[in-house]
């Protein structure tokens, strides 16, 4: 039932050594390097804080917590889910030429590109972590949640890419349609307004789970909640992670010689 | 015997759909609306460790596909394969980023390969240096020469010591000392013990480096088994001097030929072949096939049905059942089988034990006959006994008349009297070969005889001017070489026969001789005489 899941533990180390190949390919040639992986979301975060509390007058402070604070550290667990969810789709598709060449666990090539993401994203959290601690002296032991949230993320990202990837590869529509959907994820996902303005209906956008991990993420750094404090949600968010991990590996399975003739 | 690869009844289908909606209609309607293509069809093959050996396939043939299902690339459809060791597929493009340096990639394909990098650090210099790529290795990979990035290739796949190595046309690029190198290097895994399958469209790398060898046509295992036979069928069907059926049915039957005796009598010249021909349940197939005779030249072929004879089959050809037949040139065998929808089956014959034997001279042979084999083939060749010289000093067409008037001659073989020789003028048509017997005037010339050049020995060959006169009218529309026959009537009563040689293209007509029911064209590019008639439209 966990084949392809057994098949990553046992190659965690190939996976690795992957994923910094990784990197390396991605800012091959570029004389800045990661720092890139830096500028471009920090620069995003800016934009957005600009929009929203100067364009918009809306940057008003959310429970305590202020605005641009409040947006940037939700925009960091954003930018690993989006990220993540983005190259595991086409994990097996950017990844053809090694495929139809090499005899090798394909199996592997979505945790690689989550473990790939989630090295991007330690070093922009690293970044806003001594931001906040230093402006708002936000550090305390409820930051160790954060260790918590990534691998949440990461197990949402894993369940949910090893169901995406094989069905990108066999059809390019299904990508778009993807990518269409993580847009609108994007905005209903509560990352630069609160779900408090839905009032009673914030259930609605409680069943989104990369919610979990965003509020999560504010969570231990505002309000000082751990993740035991709503175990309903909690227990719903690794129910869902649970269906995705079996759908996916169900996928693999069914979808495998079908993509590796029409890859 | 251990076995490095197994392979069990794999078959690969593709199916193909004109319309990219195909597959949801499909899935819709319940309709089949694709086409089923076999990649391969029941291929069952076992590859013995420790050997090398080489699969080829023209280019679509299957055998890449075969690869990838071995190396666990693609799966098959149905069937199992089992693999015993470590596989490299020695593909010089794979696992390759263009992007990285050459050194990254070394430890990036090591990675894929499934090595750790403390693996590949122990490796390093090795790959390095047999790459030959020196301080260019720090370079991306994009900057380098094609030759440059198969060098890489090859280096890291070899160097990872795989225990069984699949070699896919790699070696075709490099220059002629990097090949040597990869080629040592091959040699070296052989003398391990080590198992390489080696895949090539080209029979002459396949015979020279490898001990076995499979044929795949079209997803089909044509035949397996040692690599010069298999090597030297392919090229026969590769260069398209057989057709996949007659390769099929050479391999499907035991054919051998036994004894082949000839004689020279009085009544011309005859000859039996005994052999066997068998199916693979030892079963007598004679029936159904003929032995056929082919002159190489021109094609004419002759056939006789086989008989059958204490445990093979027997069969006899005489110059009497097809007279000018055995001529100067050379002649193969063929076992020949006719097919439905006209389609024919044809393969030589093996002869590699062949007894031949010749009937005590009876003074009547008419030309030489030698037989011989070569490549386990038989084949004859006959000559003529002694050189006639011949010319064609002039052709003209009157009154839809050819006249063909010429010089022959034998030297050494005085022509005082008009008795003294006969000719025989023969028109072939080359498709039906049908042939026409025209009667030869003999006239006196002093030409030859007064030509010092002809006849230094001051010999006699007075009655040596021919003359040939062929009704057209009475030809068929077609294509002809023409034939001389010299017969003495003297000692030593030698009969030749030559192709017309007509060299004095001046003295011929030069444009075609046309009435209104056909055109006639006198053809000496070649130097022997062809006539051609057409029909007028």
């Amino acid at each position: 039932m966990f084949d392809i899941y057994k098949e990553m533990w046992k190659r965690r180390k190939m996976i690795q050594s992957l994923s910094i190949q990784e990197i390396k390919r991605e800012y091959a040639g570029t004389l800045l390097g990661f720092v890139w992986g830096l500028v471009n979301p920090l620069m995003r975060i800016a934009v957005f804080w600009f929009v929203f509390s100067v364009g918009a007058r809306a940057g008003g402070p959310v429970d305590g917590a202020p605005y641009f604070a409040w947006l940037a550290i939700g925009m960091v667990a954003w930018f690993l889910l989006n990220d993540g969810f983005r190259l595991t789709q086409k994990s097996f598709r950017s990844k053809r030429s090694i495929i139809k060449n090499t005899p090798f666990p394909i199996a592997i090539l979505p945790a690689v590109q989550i473990l790939f993401s989630y090295y991007i994203h330690l070093i922009l959290l690293a970044v806003v972590f001594l931001l906040t601690a230093l402006s708002l002296q936000t550090v305390s032991l409820y930051n160790l949640q954060l260790l918590y949230y990534d691998f949440a993320a990461v197990m949402l990202l894993l369940g949910i890419g090893s169901m995406t990837a094989p069905l990108v590869a066999v059809s390019k529509d299904f990508g778009r349609f993807l990518d269409t959907i993580l847009v609108f994820l994007f905005w209903m996902t509560p990352i630069f307004w609160s779900a408090d303005n839905l009032g009673m209906y914030d259930w609605i956008i409680k069943l989104n789970p990369f919610h979990y991990i965003v509020q999560g993420y504010r969570d231990s750094f505002f309000y000082e909640t751990g993740f035991w404090e709503q175990p309903v949600y909690t227990f719903y968010f690794w129910i869902l992670v649970f269906v995705f991990f079996l759908l996916g590996n169900y996928l693999h399975k069914q979808m495998k010689p079908i993509f590796l003739d029409t890859l | 015997m251990d076995i490095a690869v197994s392979v069990k009844d794999i078959t690969k289908k593709y199916s193909l759909y004109k319309d990219p909606w195909g597959p949801i209609k499909e899935v819709a309607t319940r309709k089949k609306l694709h086409k089923d293509f076999f990649a391969l069809l029941g291929v069952t093959l076992d590859f013995p460790k420790g050997e090398s050996i080489g699969i080829l396939g023209k280019n679509g043939s299957g055998k890449s596909t075969l690869l990838k299902i071995i190396t666990g690339i693609t799966e098959p459809t149905s069937g199992k394969v089992d693999v015993q060791g470590s596989i490299v597929f020695l593909d010089v493009s794979s696992g390759i980023d263009s992007e990285l340096s050459g050194y990254d990639n070394i430890f990036m394909k090591g990675t894929l390969l499934g090595y750790t990098k403390q693996d590949m650090l122990a490796k390093i210099d090795d790959i390095i240096e047999f790459s030959e790529l020196g301080e260019f290795i720090g370079q991306p990979v994009k900057n380098y020469s094609s030759g440059m990035k198969a060098k890489l290739g090859f280096a890291i796949s070899v160097n990872v010591d795989p225990d069984i190595l699949i070699v896919d046309e790699a070696l075709a690029v490099g220059d002629a000392s990097f090949q040597k190198k990869c080629m040592a290097k091959m040699n070296d895994f052989k003398l391990q013990g080590k198992t390489i399958i080696f895949v090539s469209h080209d029979n002459h790398a396949i015979e020279s480096f490898c001990s076995k060898a499979a044929w795949i046509h079209q997803g089909e295992l044509v035949t397996y088994g040692d690599a010069k036979f298999v090597g030297s069928m392919y090229g026969e069907f590769m260069s398209g001097r057989k057709p996949i059926e007659s390769i099929l049915a050479e391999i499907q039957y035991e054919h051998a030929i036994n004894q082949v005796a000839y004689a020279a009598k009085e009544d011309g010249f005859s000859l039996q072949i005994t052999g066997i021909l068998r199916n693979q349940q030892r079963k007598n197939v004679h029936e159904r096939f003929q032995l056929a005779i082919r002159d190489d030249r021109t094609g004419e072929t002759i056939m006789k049905n086989l008989s059958s004879a204490n445990q093979g089959f027997t069969v006899d050809f005489s110059e009497k059942e097809f007279p000018l037949f055995f001529k100067p040139g050379k002649f193969s065998f063929w076992l020949h089988e006719d097919l439905e929808e006209d389609k024919e089956v044809e393969f030589s014959i093996w002869a590699g034990n062949a007894a031949i034997s010749a009937s005590p001279s009876s003074g009547y042979e008419r030309f030489r006959y030698h037989f011989n084999v070569q490549q386990n083939n038989l084949h004859l060749a006959i000559e003529n006994i002694e050189k006639a010289e011949q010319q064609v000093n002039r052709i003209w067409i009157e009154d839809e008349l050819l006249h063909i008037d010429g010089i022959a001659f034998v030297r050494g073989y005085e022509t005082k009297s008009p008795d003294d020789l006969a000719m025989k003028f023969y028109l072939t048509e080359l498709n039906t070969f049908k042939r026409h017997a025209f009667p030869v005037t003999i006239s006196e010339t002093e030409d030859i005889t007064e030509n010092p050049a002809y006849n230094p020995q001051g010999k006699v060959y007075n009655f040596s001017r021919f003359q040939v006169a062929i009704d057209l009218r009475r030809l068929e529309i077609g294509s002809f070489e023409s034939h001389l026959s010299y017969i003495m009537e003297k000692e030593p009563h030698h009969q030749l026969l030559n192709l017309v040689w007509a060299s004095k293209a001046s003295e011929y007509p030069a444009e075609p001789y046309s009435t209104e029911a056909y055109t006639v064209h006198i053809q000496t590019a070649n130097k022997y005489l062809r006539l051609e008639k057409r029909a007028r439209l």
